[in-house]
């Protein structure tokens, strides 16, 4: 006992560890001779690669298993999340705020919109299917070609003035900035579980009514078209593109205003209050002078 | 020292007569110059020098103190009470518990997960408070452990307690000419007090008038035999003289006046009581072990949190994220669940010793036991029954061997001879010992008897053999008693005979055996006295010199009827003149006694076969009763035995030869260390005799010295330092005393030394016991470190979080490891050496090596591959999952796409995670439960074991498997602990890779069976 816990000094410990690193008369480093190092290192690749392999295995197996088209399980996707564009972040909260005496700031408002709808453009567009409106596109077999299934048309003009056809600022030189409103899209969902009723965007104000003289829904009433639904995944319609909602606020007063914009559908659901996104968005509209 | 004469005293009354009683100036100036020479020997010892130089005035003076006198001394020296040792405060115990090596660690980790909250905080990350509940729950294991620990040594540490109780509450003291009754507390140098049978002695005293006074100093000096107290000075050796008594013995019969030497601390049992608490507790084996481990851990942890992060620098993650990933490779790495484990599974072992009557106050001790390799057993009380018995008799020229069991379940001797009729009556009519009234229903043994040991030995003996004894000695009625004294050495009695018709009367003597056949003519063979001529003289001699080899205490006993006309009936027998015939007796036979060995203790000896060196009381006694109890073998010889054999002196005896030896605390005075360090490293079998308490110490500190774990055992308080010195000291608790108790690991409720085996078995196991819980706390930590390097280095999604690691040590796997500690011996653990502490260490290279780089990695490969079935089966596939970190941690980015197109926001892609750390964990879970099972045999193969037989670690596992289910399925878990419901076929997916773990070590145990030494 007392020779397990007499204090050596510095100097022995580091002729130990010295001795431990390379010691003379057993020609052992690290403890060991260079000819078992060799040997328990071989025994190691060995055990690694074995083991790597079966890891491969494992994951070819699961890969194989594996449907291209839809994904085994979509047990996180139950209901679609919901986001604004802009998507302009400060801390935690969604706030799209613009100056109206600063062009630059308005300017990234509509490039960050007029990107985000490049798309939507009608020469992108041109290939989709034109699809008969109100009613599920649903489509069972691989019809269209490279073995694909045909994806809606959702074309920007779509947006009427929030298209940025004709406002290419989408508003924002002024206090009737354009929003647009993006539903997740999710492999095989149909919303109102196919009963036939279209989806809808309903934005209310939940603080800031004054500020908020008019708000305008393009498509006309915030309808997101039945056609868009169900998608069948990146595969099968790679060239498939999210139907849209605009919505344009007309500012007075302050021109501020939180704005909760709801997908209203039977089966998405929005009172989660861990996931605020689904669903809905709730964002804080600003025009600064 | 016994009425009778005894050999071992014999010489000690001869120095009396050197000692002029008259001159007591004289006498006290000659002491003193001797003390100067013996100053050397021990720091007890110096107590005489106060001895002298105390006033000792009042032994001029019968009045005693002046109150006024008394008060100022009082005043000067304080109270006659021990004091306690200054303890640690409690605070720093318990702040000590707090700040052992892994939980610094854990401290740091909180640390940084506060210092990681607050940054996130303020930034409003969401999410943060992750960080704080990781603080929080690392905090609080390091509390509660601690916790545990403080109480579990708060339990253990009251020693000064029971010193405090052995103050008497009252003395009975001369003061200013009047007998006062007082407090002891009160009591000053100086004051002239009286004892009586009955008393506690109030503190050191010197005796100046005493009658018949008989003290017992076995809580002093582990000796029970009583020591008769006069004024004369005997010894040079305060605690062989006969005039000074001490503080807590015990004064068994007689009166006594003294002067007080020495109150409070001064006094020898407060210097004992001091050296006890001066002496530091020694530092468990198992605590080292454990720190050597925590240092290994901690080392590994820093390394790789360090490296981690600066390869996370490195890759270009910030300042922050760097240190989160740091501390949460720290988490990841410390063993949090380890201490509660090792807590638990040695107060589980702790529990299964105290159901075999061996308490265990230090949890610790149990495992130290194992590895003990040297026992300090002390001889009294422990290895012997403690009470002295009848062992031999010599009658009829042959010698009968008695009954020394305790349960009296031995073969008996022939009784049908003459003369024993003679010698029974003779031992049982010249005894003065008498059973205390209303004992009937006992057994004889067990009775209480009052008188001395001898004499309680001999009426004991008696009353087995022949049978009433009190209503015997009526018959014989007894007409005149010479109590045993020092000049003559023997004590007669004369009898009225049982015949009323025989008018003669009987005359009983016993004594010293050589003194009794002095006044013997005839001796009686087979009932016939035959005179008593040299040959039966020479037959005499050889018995009594066997006896004597055997460290027996013999006696001699004779008789004679008194001639009818030289003594008629109503003879006035005067016992001071002693007017009757005292020579010319008829010699009957001998008795021998021995405090005999308990009859469990050579078979336990036996089984614990390492080196066991008991101190005894006298170097023969102690040679005979180490030979009994099997301490030294057949076969084994001291240097004495190979110079009688060999007819050489005892110089030219090669000391090498000799396996075994015997040590008088005399000689081991004279002794430096390094020969003792020399006489220990060459016998393996050691008897020591005669030590005193710093002698006891001397012997342990040694045997440590030369690396061995050394455990005492002992009772008195004369032993209580060197069981707390001791690695682990073992009380009795029968005989213990309190002291002793309390400065012990360990206490023996039945005394049984055979219960030492039993500790020293579980002691191993626990040991073995310990390594496989460790080795399967350890294997998780490398699938719980994997994750956070693949995340750092691939950025893929994070696979197990901090929390959910937390969950796998604190709460699912800590049964099953605690389940091992029940796991049977793979073998006879006893017949294996005893550890040795330098090289077998808890926590060894290839036990770690094996353990994180083979059974860790095949469990993270399991792991990975549940996880990344979980992510591909909710559309994510590995490749997409390799750099994905940046996006999918993005708590801004609501659209990202899956390997099927689809869009996730941020919030089902953190629930997402959840589900791999839930799939992650049960890979764990999984391959932890074939861990469990490989680790129950370290050689064996489990279908050896048998997969069943440990029901507590079958339990276990259930246990686990519901605990799972539980954090998985219960509604609210994911937003808790971050625990989702997952899919059970994901339940599957790493029992392939459990199977693998068990198939492989099946494998690893078969080459170790085969090759056994290899690797």
């Amino acid at each position: 006992m007392a020779t397990l816990k007499e204090k050596r000094t510095c100097g022995q410990r580091c002729e130990d560890f010295g001795r431990f690193v390379w010691n003379s008369d057993t020609g052992a480093m690290f403890g060991r001779t260079p000819e078992k190092w060799v040997y328990i290192s071989l025994y190691y690749v060995a055990f690694y690669v074995i083991m790597t392999g079966l890891f491969c295995l494992a994951i070819w197996t699961l890969m194989y298993t594996l449907d291209p088209y839809t994904p085994d399980y979509q047990d996180r996707l139950t209901s679609p999340g919901v986001m604004v564009w802009p998507p302009t972040y400060i801390e935690e909260d969604v706030i799209l705020s613009y100056n109206l005496s600063d062009k630059t700031s308005q300017r990234k408002m509509s490039n960050c919109l007029s990107n985000f709808l490049k798309p939507y453009n009608d020469t992108s567009q041109q290939s989709n299917h034109n699809c008969t409106r109100g009613e599920y596109f649903k489509q069972e077999k691989f019809e269209a070609p490279h073995h694909t299934k045909y994806s809606c048309r959702f074309t920007q003009s779509m947006l009427g003035r929030c298209s940025g056809l004709d406002d290419p600022t989408f508003g924002y030189n002024g206090t009737t900035p354009c929003v647009i409103i993006k539903m997740n899209r999710i492999i095989n969902f149909l919303p109102n579980n196919g009963t036939g009723m279209a989806p809808h965007l309903n934005c209310t104000i939940l603080s800031g009514h004054e500020n908020i003289d008019m708000m305008e829904y393009f498509p006309t009433n915030g309808t997101f078209d039945l056609s868009y639904f169900p998608y069948y995944g990146k595969l099968a319609q790679p060239t498939y593109v999210n139907p849209l909602v605009a919505v344009k606020f007309h500012l007075v007063k302050e021109r501020e205003a939180k704005i909760q914009c709801r997908v209203v559908a039977h089966n998405i659901a929005y009172q989660d209050s861990y996931e605020p996104y689904q669903g809905k968005v709730v964002f804080l509209l600003k025009a600064l002078k | 020292m016994s009425s009778l004469c005894l050999q071992d005293s014999y010489d000690m009354f001869e120095m009396n007569g050197e000692v002029d009683v008259k001159m007591k100036k004289k006498k006290k100036i000659k002491k003193k110059d001797r003390l100067e020479g013996m100053k050397k020997e021990m720091d007890i010892v110096s107590v005489s020098k106060s001895l002298t130089l105390s006033p000792l005035l009042p032994l001029k003076s019968p009045q005693g103190l002046t109150s006024s006198k008394a008060a100022e001394v009082l005043e000067r020296d304080g109270p006659n009470e021990l004091l306690p040792p200054k303890g640690t405060p409690e605070y720093v115990k318990f702040a000590r518990q707090l700040a052992g090596g892994l939980q610094c660690l854990m401290w740091v980790a909180a640390v940084i997960c506060f210092i990681a909250f607050g940054i996130e905080f303020s930034r409003g990350t969401l999410g943060c408070f992750d960080d704080l509940y990781l603080a929080i729950t690392l905090i609080t294991v390091v509390v509660v452990t601690g916790c545990f620990g403080y109480y579990q040594e708060f339990k253990s540490t009251n020693i000064i307690a029971s010193f405090k109780n052995l103050v008497p509450q009252q003395a009975l003291v001369i003061r200013d000419g009047q007998k006062n009754q007082i407090n002891a507390m009160d009591l000053v140098v100086g004051d002239l007090v009286e004892i009586k049978g009955g008393d506690r002695v109030p503190a050191d005293i010197r005796i100046i008038f005493a009658q018949g006074c008989k003290v017992d100093n076995s809580s002093l000096t582990g000796e029970s035999e009583p020591q008769s107290k006069t004024p004369e000075c005997t010894h040079e050796n305060p605690l062989e003289t006969k005039n000074i008594a001490f503080f807590s013995t015990t004064c068994l019969e007689g009166v006594a006046t003294g002067t007080v030497i020495n109150t409070g601390d001064r006094t020898i049992i407060g210097r004992i009581a001091s050296l006890a608490s001066g002496v530091g507790n020694e530092k468990t084996p198992i605590a080292i072990e454990i720190e050597h481990f925590v240092d290994i851990i901690a080392g590994l942890a820093i390394f790789f949190g360090f490296t981690f992060f600066v390869v996370a620098m490195f890759i270009g993650y910030a300042f922050l994220e760097a240190m989160i990933f740091f501390m949460a490779i720290v988490v990841a790495y410390v063993p949090e669940g380890l201490l509660a484990t090792v807590t638990v599974c040695l107060s589980l072992t702790a529990k299964r010793l105290a159901r075999k009557n061996c308490v265990v106050k230090n949890l610790e001790a149990v495992e130290t036991l194992g590895s003990t390799s040297v026992i300090c057993s002390d001889k009294t009380g422990t290895l012997t029954q403690n009470r002295m018995t009848v062992a031999h008799l010599w009658f009829d020229n042959v010698i009968h061997a008695a009954d020394t069991t305790e349960d009296q379940s031995g073969q008996s001797f022939d009784q049908s001879s003459e003369t024993w009729r003679s010698l029974a009556r003779v031992a049982g009519l010249c005894n003065r010992a008498i059973f205390k009234p209303n004992q009937e229903s006992l057994p004889i043994p067990r009775r209480i008897v009052v008188g001395d040991a001898s004499e309680t030995a001999l009426l004991k003996f008696t009353e087995l053999a022949i049978g009433n004894m009190m209503e015997y000695r009526e018959r014989f009625k007894k007409v005149v008693e010479v109590p045993f004294n020092s000049t003559n050495k023997f004590q007669l009695s004369v009898h009225e005979l049982e015949d009323p018709m025989d008018l003669r009367y009987l005359l009983v003597m016993k004594g010293a055996p050589e003194r009794i056949l002095e006044r013997c003519s005839t001796i009686l063979i087979k009932g016939q006295e035959m005179p008593l001529d040299e040959q039966w003289r020479e037959a005499f001699q050889t018995a009594y010199m066997d006896l004597g080899s055997l460290g027996e205490r013999v006696l001699g006993f004779c008789h004679i009827y008194l001639n009818e006309n030289e003594f008629p009936r109503g003879y006035k027998f005067d016992s001071d003149e002693m007017n009757f015939t005292t020579s010319g007796l008829c010699f009957a036979g001998l008795i021998s006694m021995i405090d005999p060995p308990r009859a469990t203790v050579p078979d336990a000896v036996m089984k614990c076969r390492h080196h066991s060196l008991p101190h005894c009381d006298h170097p023969i006694t102690a040679r005979a009763i180490a030979a009994n109890v099997g301490i030294i073998t057949e076969g084994s010889e001291t240097v004495e035995d190979i110079a009688t054999r060999k007819r050489i002196p005892v110089e030219q005896v090669n000391r090498r030869d000799a396996r075994a030896c015997v040590i008088s605390g005399g000689q081991l005075k004279d002794m430096s260390s390094e020969e003792l360090d020399e006489a220990l490293r060459s016998h393996p079998e050691m008897v020591f005799a005669r030590t005193s308490p710093q002698q006891k110490l001397i012997i342990v500190e040694s045997c440590q010295r030369l690396g061995s774990i050394v455990a005492v055992t002992g009772d008195g308080v004369n032993d209580s330092p060197a069981l707390k010195k001791a690695d682990i000291g073992i009380a009795m608790g029968i005989a213990g005393s309190d002291a002793a108790k309390n400065a012990a690991d360990m206490i023996l409720l039945d005394d049984n030394f055979a219960s030492i085996v039993t500790g020293v078995e579980q002691g191993r196991l626990i040991f073995d016991n310990l390594k496989k819980s460790i080795a399967y706390t350890l294997t998780k930590n490398i699938p719980e470190l994997t994750p956070y390097l693949i995340y750092i280095t691939v950025s893929v999604p994070l696979p197990l979080g901090c929390i959910t690691i937390l969950m796998i040590e604190l709460a699912t796997d800590i049964f099953p490891s605690v389940s091992l500690a029940y796991e049977k011996a793979e073998s006879d653990i006893m017949h294996l050496k005893p550890r040795n502490p330098r090289k077998d260490r808890l926590v060894n290279e290839s036990l770690a090596a094996y353990s994180y780089f083979q059974i860790g990695a095949i469990q993270s490969f399991a792991g990975f591959t549940d996880y990344f079935t979980a992510m591909a089966q909710e559309g994510w596939y590995p490749l997409l999952c390799v750099g994905l970190r940046s996006h999918w941690e993005d708590v801004h980015l609501q659209d990202l796409q899956d390997s099927y197109g689809q869009e996730w926001e941020w919030t089902s892609r953190l629930y997402q995670q959840y589900t791999c750390y839930t799939v992650f964990f049960i890979s764990i879970e999984i391959c932890q439960i074939a861990d469990v099972l490989i680790r129950k045999t370290r050689r064996l193969s489990i279908f050896q074991q048998g997969f069943f037989r440990n029901k507590v670690l079958v339990s276990a596992i259930v246990f686990q498997l519901l605990l799972g289910n539980l954090l998985c399925y219960c509604p609210g878990m994911p937003n808790i602990f971050n625990f989702m419901p997952i899919r059970g076929q994901w339940w599957f997916v790493p029992i392939p890779y459990g199977i693998l773990i068990f198939v492989y070590d099946e494998i690893r145990k078969l080459g170790v069976r085969r090759h056994p030494g290899s690797k």
